[in-house]
C-alpha cells in the first residue's frame, strides 16, 4: 500500500506538507520529479502541517519553497512535526530587538 | 482570448456599468437608496482632522473609484466634512475625475437648494444618468483591458500550495496577454521580498519593494513585540503556518512569476501594463477598495480557511463597482461554503489537477464574470464599510 502523502516544495527543503493526516509510525511518500522520498511518521500530523524529512539540530535553518521559514529551537527528530512548538520566525522580532538580540 | 465588456470614452473596458455618486454621507445614500445601478461609498472616515499626506490618499480613492472602468458616470456632492479642503473639494474630485471623459455632476446643496434640493436634483439626475449607462452594449474585447487585484486571507498551507499558484497561473496568463495585475500586503512579503527584488524591471523598482519591506519590518520592530504575537494570524497557526517568513513565502505565489514593473502607493492607479506591487495592508475592508481605485476591474479572495470552520456564508469585501471573487483550494472551507466561492482548486492537493490546469479554469472563471455573470458576493447586498488605509496621526 503506498504511503500517505506530502508535498516537498523545492529540492533544497527539510521540511513537507502533509496533504492528507497522517497517524504515528505511518509512512510517508514525497514526489520529488520523477523521483520520491519516504520518511516514518513519529507522530499525528495533521491535514497542512509540516513534517521534519530528516535530523534537524537546534539553531539550523528550516527551508521550505527554497527558502528560510525560520529556525529550529529544539531538536527537531526526522518524522517529527514542524511547528510553532519547534520553529521560530527570525524577521520582524521586536521581542528580539528590544533585548538587544535582533 | 476575450471577454464582454463595456468600452469607456478613455478607452478603458469596464466589466460593470454603474453610476457612481460620492463622497458619502445622506445626499448619496438617498439617491441611491431611490434609483437602480447607482452605487457609493461607506467609509468611517471623511477626512476631516487628517493631514495632507491621508487627505490625498482619501482623493486618490474618491477619484479612482470615479475613474474605474465599471463606472460609466459619477456624481459628486459638496456636501462632506472633508470637503472644505481643497484636496478633498468636489470642484477639484470632479476635474479629475473628468480626465476619464464620463460624465460628471456636481450637486452643492448651498446653490441646489440645500440638502433636500440636493437629494432631489442627485435623484433625477442620476435616473437620467442610469438610464443613459444601460444604453451601451457589452462588445468583446481582448483580456489586456482586463486588470486585476488580489489578497490572500486566512491562509493556511492549502493557500501556499495550491490556491496562491493557480491564482499565480492566471496572473501570468493575463499579464502575458498585455492586461494588468495587482499585489501586495507589505508585511506578508517580510521573508520573501528578495525573491520579489529578483523580478523587477531594474534596480530602482528591486529598491522600492525592498525598502517597502524593510519599512515595515522597522515599524514592527519598533513595537518591541514578537511578531508571531500578531501576525501569522491564529487562524494561520491553526492552518499549519508557523511563522511569518513561511506565509509571506507561499503568499507570494499569487503572484505568478511575471516581472515587477513598479511599486504603488494604496490606491494609486498604474502607468501601465503588467505586475504591480502595491505598499498596502492586508485588511479585507482596505486593500479591495484600494484595487478597484487603482483601476482594477475584477478582485480576488484567495482563502485559506483553516481557522474559519463553521463560517457557511462568506460575505464579500466592499469594492463598490467591482466584481469580487472568493477562491480557495481548502476542501474543508469549500465544503463548509460551497454557496458563496466561486472558485476551488483543492484538486491540486487531491492530485486530479495541476496548479496550471486549476488556473486555467479559474481563468474561464474569471472572463464569464468579467463578461457578466455574478459573483457570488455579488448576489448579497450585504456589504461593510470601507476602511482606508491612512497611515498617519488624527489631530
Amino acid at each position: 500500500m503506498p504511503g500517505k502523502r506530502a508535498l516537498i516544495m523545492h529540492p533544497s527543503d527539510n521540511v513537507a506538507t502533509a496533504v492528507e493526516e497522517i497517524q504515528p509510525g505511518e509512512e510517508v511518500t514525497i514526489p520529488l520529479g520523477k523521483d520520491s522520498l519516504s520518511v516514518r511518521a513519529i507522530e499525528l500530523i495533521p491535514f497542512g502541517f509540516k513534517i521534519a524529512l530528516h535530523e534537524i539540530p537546534r539553531g539550523e535553518i528550516i527551508r521550505k519553497y527554497g527558502d528560510t521559514i525560520g529556525r529550529a529551537t529544539t531538536p527537531i527528530a526526522k518524522g517529527a512535526m514542524v511547528h510553532i512548538h519547534n520553529l521560530e520566525g527570525v524577521r520582524a522580532r521586536g521581542d528580539l530587538e528590544r533585548r538587544g538580540e535582533g | 482570448m476575450s471577454f464582454l465588456g463595456y468600452v469607456r470614452p478613455d478607452g478603458s473596458v469596464g466589466t460593470r456599468n454603474y453610476v457612481l455618486v460620492i463622497p458619502q454621507g445622506i445626499i448619496s445614500k438617498s439617491i441611491c437608496d431611490f434609483v437602480v445601478g447607482a452605487k457609493t461609498i461607506v467609509t468611517t472616515d471623511h477626512g476631516s482632522g487628517r493631514t495632507a499626506g491621508d487627505r490625498e490618499t482619501i482623493a486618490r480613492l474618491l477619484i479612482g473609484l470615479g475613474r474605474n472602468p465599471n463606472v460609466a458616470s459619477v456624481i459628486v456632492h459638496a456636501a462632506s466634512p472633508g470637503a472644505g479642503y481643497p484636496e478633498l473639494g468636489a470642484k477639484r474630485l470632479a476635474d479629475e475625475i473628468a480626465a476619464g471623459k464620463k460624465r460628471i455632476e456636481i450637486l452643492d446643496p448651498a446653490k441646489d437648494g440645500g440638502t433636500y434640493g440636493a437629494i432631489a436634483k442627485g435623484i433625477q439626475l442620476a435616473r437620467v444618468m442610469v438610464y443613459e449607462a444601460s444604453r451601451l452594449r457589452r462588445v468583446e474585447v481582448g483580456d489586456e483591458h482586463l486588470c486585476l487585484g488580489v489578497k490572500c486571507g486566512y491562509s493556511d498551507t492549502t493557500s501556499g500550495i495550491a490556491g496562491n499558484p493557480a491564482v499565480g497561473y492566471l496572473y501570468d496568463k493575463i499579464v502575458r496577454a498585455g492586461g494588468t495585475a495587482m499585489f501586495g500586503e507589505t508585511t506578508e512579503i517580510i521573508g520573501a521580498e528578495h525573491v520579489l527584488a529578483k523580478r523587477a524591471i531594474n534596480p530602482e523598482v528591486a529598491r522600492a519593494i525592498l525598502d517597502a519591506a524593510a519599512i515595515q519590518e522597522a515599524k514592527a520592530k519598533a513595537t518591541g513585540l514578537d511578531i508571531r504575537t500578531v501576525n501569522p494570524v491564529p487562524s494561520n497557526i491553526k492552518g499549519g503556518i508557523s511563522s511569518l517568513e513561511e506565509k509571506s513565502l507561499g503568499a507570494i505565489h499569487k503572484a505568478g512569476t511575471a516581472p515587477i514593473q513598479g511599486v504603488l502607493k494604496y490606491a494609486e492607479r498604474p502607468k501601465g501594463t503588467g505586475l504591480f506591487f502595491v505598499d498596502n495592508w492586508m485588511g479585507h475592508l482596505s486593500i479591495f477598495a484600494g484595487y478597484a481605485a487603482a483601476g482594477a476591474n475584477i478582485v480576488l479572495f484567495q482563502l485559506g480557511g483553516g481557522g474559519v470552520t463553521g463560517r457557511t456564508l462568506l460575505e464579500g469585501s466592499p469594492t463598490v463597482v467591482v466584481p469580487f471573487l472568493w477562491t480557495t483550494a481548502n476542501p474543508k472551507t469549500y465544503a463548509a461554503a460551497k454557496d458563496s466561492i466561486d472558485f476551488y482548486s483543492g484538486t491540486v492537493i487531491e492530485g486530479t489537477e495541476t496548479p496550471e490546469q486549476a488556473g486555467e479554469r479559474l481563468y474561464h472563471t474569471v472572463r464569464d464574470i468579467a463578461s457578466g455573470t455574478l459573483s457570488r458576493s455579488e448576489t448579497l447586498h450585504y456589504s461593510e464599510p470601507i476602511d482606508m488605509y491612512l497611515q498617519q496621526p488624527r489631530f
